[in-house]
């Protein structure tokens, strides 16, 4: 199958808004470089043999948000919103899109994805969902998950979301995936990978991190970093929350002037229409910080996205202190298993045993009695041994792959925080111009006062 | 107090102050005198009186002391003329240099008070006096007292809660020192008030409290006159023309109010955006301890925010000593013309009713008496001083405020042209890199 090299734009462009962050591991890159049989992001994983459902560059996006009511699972009445998600494939000769697939999906469904792709991708730092609820909310935002705009920023946040797992090279191969943006009985199909029963238990995941003994002082330190980075961004978000709440109030105040100045100019006679017009500007002023605090949700929430890798970036520490934890234990249970053996061989009793208190009191057991408990040791012993040799090699597959993610993960990181200083810088720079614009607009009407 | 670094004036804009016609922007006598004081545009503001002035087409005879029949004749005299210049006049003084005077009984802060003059009432071409608070509110008193036709600048508050501001502070002083200056250049500029003999004492005398204790009243014949008119007749209709001014000055108090409210809003919303700045930009350093590459973006930011920190809180001081002292000054500046206008209202009175009284009297007199008739010179002159200070005061309000307006559009721009270059400054460093990855 020949295809053109893979562009190097991003390849994936939906209309209108641009992904909160670029990735240049696109989808179509991922396609164009299975065609030519490189597969450096498969660490030797057979290319042409490994899924693929994406048969072209496609375009996902999540281009509408609409409000439904419908009934719950207690038949209750209830108001939600869908989401419109549409597939385009994309001819590369001229690249004109057209529309292949297009669903509506709620926020629970994504969530659902999303919950099926932590349990069988634990090695990969899973893209975060959009916040489920507004957080973070300075007085005139509204916490209200039916507000126009905290919907629009959600659909902005499920597009994000998608395309960062289709700009993923290993989870866009996935089939639920892909069968997530097709028509038919998903939700059945996802269930019936059983992924809700594979999942770690939270207890399992608690008790490992306190017990384990070894764990990989990369993924401490990473769950160390990740820890703090969630801490402080958090932190810097509540702030900018209440500073974007000040700098509204200084602005709206001004819009005062407007009226006094009007009513003032009214019994001047040659200040008139200098107050006048200068009133007019402070209005003008006034309305201008509306747009400029959207925008800065914007920022804000980019913000928020890596808040949430935050946890995603836990969650690949746990499932490794998990890993290790088992291993430690598989270990510890072959090593006393061994133990018993050698005991019963020898005779010795050196440790205590509940064989041994019944040997106490019941009377010695026969040497058939005790060759047949050594056989089963040492089949037990066997079986251990295959056991703790495949989660070795397990263990150390997960860090390898782990680690690879890790590392794509911290570069896209880095790309994205700058991008999104850089876009924070231009807004301020903006609002500052702006505000240079009214003033100077103002002293005008003055000077002619 | 006055050793700071000078305030550049502000150049932004296609209208700069220097394009404004004050003919005092560029005298150098008064910033020599000054000694440390900045060309700033408060300064500018203060000088502002001078320029739409009335100049005394004789080279000045005082109104004061001397001799004209009646005040009317003296308006006569007197041209508002709009096209004047620094150059026809001869009186300059400046305040300054304020000390702290430590003694047994008190502590108090003394102004230096320096004057310039080529006029004859002075004998000295230059003096050179120190005045305290107190002093200043005697003059106004005796100014009050001795030209009550006419409308006497206010002073700032005499009265400061002991505990919520504090007397001694730079800033406290400093724009107490401003308000006594302009109080001072106001009556300089005024071509009555300024030939009055407790203004020249005011000035020159080395000691004023043994002049003070004399007691001497040096009334002119208006202010003697005014002086004897009871308070007890009741005007019955004030004329169109000040019935007009009372309402004007009514609802010119009522906006100022306003204007004051909403400004001290405006610095109290802007005091809390600075706190919260403080704390945010802060933040932006602790993340970049935990980072490798984005380190030295982040510091940048929170160094930018800091910046702004910095330029906001600038903005906010300069809006608290600038702005505010001198809308409140102007709102005691009507309080204190409306009660010029009672006492006008008063002499009315007293004439209407003594007019009365002689039509009730039935006696063919062909003539008028002589005090009726003085009542009703009283009450013309009066009229006529009314009017010419309210007209002067009205030329100057409007060059005060386009100058307090200009000034408040000037600092905010000034405040936005600082955070801009931060903001601008920092994205080749955000953005550097990214180029040096890429390449």
């Amino acid at each position: 199958m020949e295809q053109a090299p893979p562009d190097p734009e991003p390849q994936l462009q939906p209309a209108p808004l641009e992904p909160l962050g670029c990735s240049d591991a696109g989808l179509g890159a991922a396609v164009g470089k299975e065609a030519a049989g490189a597969g450096e992001e498969d660490s030797g994983v057979d290319t042409m043999t490994h899924n693929n459902f994406w048969l072209k560059k496609i375009e996902i996006s999540v281009s509408e948000a609409e409000k439904r009511t419908g009934r719950n699972a207690m038949n209750m009445q209830e108001t939600y919103t869908a989401y419109l998600i549409e597939t385009r494939s994309v001819e590369h000769t001229d690249g004109q899109s057209v529309l292949t697939d297009s669903l509506w999906r709620r926020y629970s469904e994504f969530e659902l994805l999303r919950n099926y792709l932590l349990v069988y991708y634990p090695h990969i730092v899973v893209p975060p969902l959009p916040e489920k609820r507004a957080e973070f909310v300075w007085h005139k935002l509204s916490a209200d998950n039916m507000d126009p705009d905290f919907v629009e920023r959600r659909r902005i946040g499920l597009e994000n979301f998608l395309l960062r797992i289709a700009s993923h090279p290993i989870l866009c191969r996935d089939k639920i995936f892909y069968l997530f943006t097709q028509e038919g009985n998903w939700k059945e199909t996802v269930n019936e990978t059983g992924f809700q029963l594979k999942a770690d238990s939270r207890l399992k995941a608690l008790n490992a991190t306190f017990r384990v003994k070894n764990p990989d002082k990369r993924f401490t330190d990473l769950k160390h970093y990740s820890d703090e980075l969630q801490s402080v961004i958090s932190h810097l978000l509540r702030v900018r929350a209440r500073v974007a709440d000040r700098l509204y109030g200084v602005y709206k105040v001004h819009g005062n002037y407007g009226r006094v100045f009007s009513e003032w100019s009214a019994i001047e006679k040659e200040m008139g229409d200098g107050l006048q017009s200068a009133g007019h500007h402070m209005d003008v002023y006034a309305s201008s910080i509306d747009d400029i605090l959207e925008d800065e949700e914007h920022y804000a929430d980019q913000l928020k996205e890596y808040l949430f890798y935050a946890e995603a970036l836990r969650a690949v520490c746990r499932k490794h202190e998990l890993m290790q934890y088992d291993l430690e234990m598989a270990a510890q249970d072959l090593a006393s298993k061994k133990q018993q053996c050698e005991e019963l061989a020898t005779g010795t009793v050196r440790t205590f045993s509940l064989k041994g208190m019944t040997t106490k009191l019941f009377g010695q057991e026969t040497p058939e009695q005790r060759e047949a408990r050594i056989k089963v040791l040492e089949e037990q012993i066997n079986e251990g041994e295959q056991q703790l040799k495949s989660k070795n090699l397990e263990g150390r597959e997960f860090v390898k792959n782990a680690w690879a993610d890790i590392e794509r993960f911290k570069e896209q990181k880095n790309r994205d925080l700058k991008e999104a200083l850089i876009s924070y810088a231009v807004m301020q720079i903006s609002m500052c111009k702006k505000g240079i614009q009214v003033w100077t607009n103002a002293k005008e009407c003055f000077s002619k006062m | 107090m006055a050793g700071g670094p000078p305030k550049a004036l502000p150049s932004t804009g296609p209208h700069s102050l220097r394009d404004m016609p004050h003919p005092l922007a560029g005298s150098s006598s008064e910033e020599a005198v000054g000694g440390d004081s900045t060309p700033s545009p408060d300064l500018l503001m203060a000088r502002s009186f001078g320029d739409k002035d009335l100049i005394l087409p004789n080279g000045g005879t005082p109104a004061g002391t001397s001799s004209p029949a009646s005040s009317s004749s003296l308006l006569n005299r007197l041209q508002l003329d709009d096209d004047i210049d620094g150059e026809t006049r001869d009186l300059f003084v400046i305040v300054d240099d304020p000390k702290k005077h430590v003694c047994t009984m008190e502590t108090y802060i003394t102004y230096r008070i320096t004057t310039k003059s080529t006029r004859v009432e002075f004998d000295l071409p230059e003096y050179s006096v120190r005045r305290r608070y107190q002093d200043f509110d005697w003059l106004r008193s005796k100014l009050e007292e001795s030209q009550p036709t006419h409308l006497i600048p206010p002073l700032p508050e005499k009265f400061v809660v002991k505990g919520v501001v504090d007397r001694f502070s730079e800033e406290f002083v400093e724009t107490r020192r401003k308000a006594l200056d302009k109080f001072l250049k106001r009556i300089t500029d005024h071509p009555v008030l300024s030939f009055n003999e407790h203004f020249n004492v005011f000035l020159t005398a080395k000691d004023l409290n043994a002049y003070k204790k004399q007691g001497i009243a040096l009334l002119t014949r208006m202010g003697e006159s005014v002086k004897h008119v009871t308070g007890g007749y009741k005007l019955r209709t004030r004329p169109l023309e000040f019935a007009a001014i009372g309402d004007y000055l009514d609802t010119f108090a009522l906006k100022l109010g306003t204007i004051d409210r909403i400004a001290q809003r405006i610095i109290k919303e802007e005091i809390e955006y600075l706190v919260e700045l403080r704390e945010y930009g802060p933040v932006y350093s602790t993340w970049s301890t935990l980072e490798g590459e984005l380190a030295e973006p982040l510091e940048g930011v929170s160094a930018c925010i800091g910046n702004c920190s910095t330029a906001l809180e600038e903005l906010t001081d300069d809006m608290t000593e600038d702005f505010l002292p001198v809308l409140r000054e102007y709102i005691l500046y009507s309080d204190s013309m409306k009660s010029v206008l009672k006492k006008r209202d008063q002499v009315q009175a007293e004439y209407e009713a003594k007019l009365e009284a002689v039509a009730l009297r039935k006696e063919d007199r062909p003539k008028v008496p002589a005090d009726v008739e003085k009542c009703q010179d009283r009450m013309e002159c009066f009229n006529a001083d009314l009017k010419a200070d309210m007209e002067r005061w009205q030329n100057n309000k409007r060059q005060d405020f386009r100058q307090l307006l200009m000034g408040m559009a000037d600092k905010n721009i000034q405040y936005y042209e600082k955070c801009l270059m931060a903001w601008e400054s920092i994205i080749p460093l955000l953005q550097e890199k990214q180029e040096a990855k890429d390449s």
